[in-house]
């Protein structure tokens, strides 16, 4: 059963995740990249998660997450570690990871409508 | 500076918690204005996905720039899903979007008229209602138009009766009208351009989405594709899919095996192709060669190949200062020329003027792309790409992207469709707001 790009909860991705922790060790400091910069990379992300990350439907909200659980996310996909995976997967490898991390910083600092 | 920057981010959050936008406040850039004294005045050409998208975006990056829409039309129909409406599962209403957001939420002032010169020395448009506007940027989102006579007997009059349904609106209805006339045993024909055009696996979803209609309604009818190439857009993921959903129902035939179309006669609805074979069609579908739309041809920022050469960086023309160019009518290979391209393609022109308004250099460019497509409305397939900059060239950053997966499991084909309509909300939201 598919239920979403962001299908597993986040108790059942951290298990997932549990043996790749060394690889995937979540780092909490902000990223070094400028924020105009990180601004105009998430940008593409409204395509399919609306404006800022906020609209929810077939695919899920994003904004106003754990930055934390966003990262971890995003690894997953890029490292093929999240099966069912549609397209996050072709998504998250064009970023490397320091990118992927300031894309979940920018969008857990937005507050959820 | 820095006071300045201070005072200008708080009353920009004043302003858009007035406006009731929750806003993103500590990524929101923050600009000074330019030593003018204004910041600017931005004027964008056409109200697709990449103008309406860069309106937004330079408000959102800095709202004292201001930014005037010109576009014809008060409704916008979407090529994306217009292929639905062609078969009769979704209302054409449901693929319009409007410019209210744009208007009251952005305050981008909106004209509705062409605009049919632009003076890119003097830094002027010319409308179609006598107006001349001045700018300090110019940003066209043109589109395509048609290479009437490209092929014999392929124009404007042509086309009321043999529909390229390639702008969505009127000719979607028109070659639905055809599709729903036509007799159980007839073929509906589709002739297909060589590359570049819009929206490379475009033609291959409207024969399955056709394909889909003519199983449930009249099933004894074929569709044959007559190709002017010999491979396109998801070919092996669309070749096995109307294998398994649509038996021989869709025929198609490359260049090679004479399927490039030389001349129509759409009062017979019939087309000729290269070796003089002759076709009849009980409804005829003529996607035909096509160009930058001609405002950027009065801009003089397209090149001999009909194109708009841009720099990569920006997206600003690579022939007249002060004018960028996004979407189709640009050449942004390995980019394709898809709505959602445009959008992203929008946005690092948007971030661009801004940036150039405000003296200081431009942030890097980051583009994605992903495209779905319809196989029915319960099997979707993508394909998808992230795009950077690399010795002035856009490329694919190496590893990403690429197609569905060839062996997914119909749950996945499912989720994909799920997700097509998943992204169409999300980009109109994005794009004009519409709410869902």
């Amino acid at each position: 059963m598919i239920s979403g790009y962001l299908s597993c909860t986040r108790g059942s991705l951290i298990g997932l995740l549990s043996g790749a922790t060394l690889l995937l060790a979540i780092n909490a400091q902000a990223s070094d990249l400028p924020e105009r910069q990180v601004s105009l990379m998430s940008s593409s992300c409204a395509n399919c998660h609306g404006t800022d990350g906020q609209l929810a439907g077939a695919i899920p909200a994003i904004a106003g997450r754990p930055a934390s659980v966003l990262e971890a996310q995003l690894l997953a996909f890029k490292q093929d570690l999240q099966p069912n995976t549609t397209v996050m997967n072709r998504i998250a490898k064009g970023y490397t990871d320091e990118e992927l991390k300031s894309l979940a910083n920018y969008f857990a600092n937005v507050k959820r409508k | 500076m820095s006071n300045k920057n201070t005072s200008f981010s708080t009353s920009r959050r004043r302003l858009l918690k007035g406006l009731g936008m929750v806003g993103l406040l500590p990524a929101i850039p923050t600009i000074a204005a330019s030593t003018s004294g204004h910041a600017g005045h931005v004027i964008v050409v056409g109200g697709g996905f990449g103008g309406a998208t860069a309106a937004k975006y330079i408000k959102r990056g800095n709202p004292k720039i201001d930014v005037t829409l010109i576009e014809p039309n008060s409704t916008f129909y979407t090529c994306p899903f217009s292929n639905l409406v062609l078969a009769g599962e979704r209302s054409l209403d449901s693929i319009g979007h409007n410019y209210d957001e744009l208007k009251n939420v952005f305050g981008v002032k909106v004209i509705h008229a062409f605009a049919e010169d632009i003076d890119g020395v003097a830094h002027k448009v010319t409308l179609s209602t006598g107006e001349v506007l001045s700018y300090d940027r110019l940003l066209l989102s043109p589109g395509i138009d048609m290479r009437w006579n490209a092929i014999e007997g392929y124009d404007q009059a042509a086309s009321e009766k043999a529909p390229h349904a390639w702008k969505a609106g009127n000719q979607t209805l028109l070659l639905r009208k055809q599709l729903e006339e036509m007799e159980d045993g007839g073929t509906f024909v589709m002739s297909v351009p060589a590359d570049p055009f819009r929206c490379p696996p475009g033609p291959y979803e409207r024969a399955s989405l056709v394909a889909h209609y003519l199983k449930h309604h009249k099933p004894r009818s074929k569709i044959l594709i007559l190709d002017s190439k010999d491979s396109f857009s998801k070919q092996g993921l669309f070749t096995n899919a109307w294998k398994e959903i649509y038996g021989d129902m869709i025929e198609w035939v490359g260049v090679s095996g004479d399927g490039r179309v030389v001349r129509v006669d759409a009062d017979k609805r019939e087309v000729e192709t290269e070796f003089g074979t002759l076709h009849s069609a009980s409804a005829l579908n003529i996607i035909p060669p096509q160009k930058a739309g001609f405002i950027a041809d009065r801009a003089g920022v397209t090149n001999e190949s009909g194109w708009v050469p841009v720099n990569p960086n920006t997206f600003e023309s690579q022939q007249v200062a002060d004018i960028y160019v996004v979407g189709d009518a640009t050449i942004a290979a390995p980019m394709p020329k898809s709505g959602f391209a445009a959008n992203t393609q929008g946005k690092v022109a948007a971030a661009a003027i801004v940036a150039s308004l405000a003296g200081i250099t431009a942030p890097d460019p980051y583009w994605a792309n992903t495209c779905y497509s319809l196989v029915n409305p319960d099997y979707g397939i993508s394909v998808a790409g992230v795009y950077k900059v690399e010795d002035n060239q856009i490329i694919t950053v190496p590893g990403s992207g690429g197609l569905s997966a060839a062996d997914a499991s119909s749950e996945i084909r499912q989720a994909e469709a799920a997700y097509a309509v998943g992204w169409y909300e999300a980009i109109t939201q994005d794009t004009w707001g519409t709410k869902y």
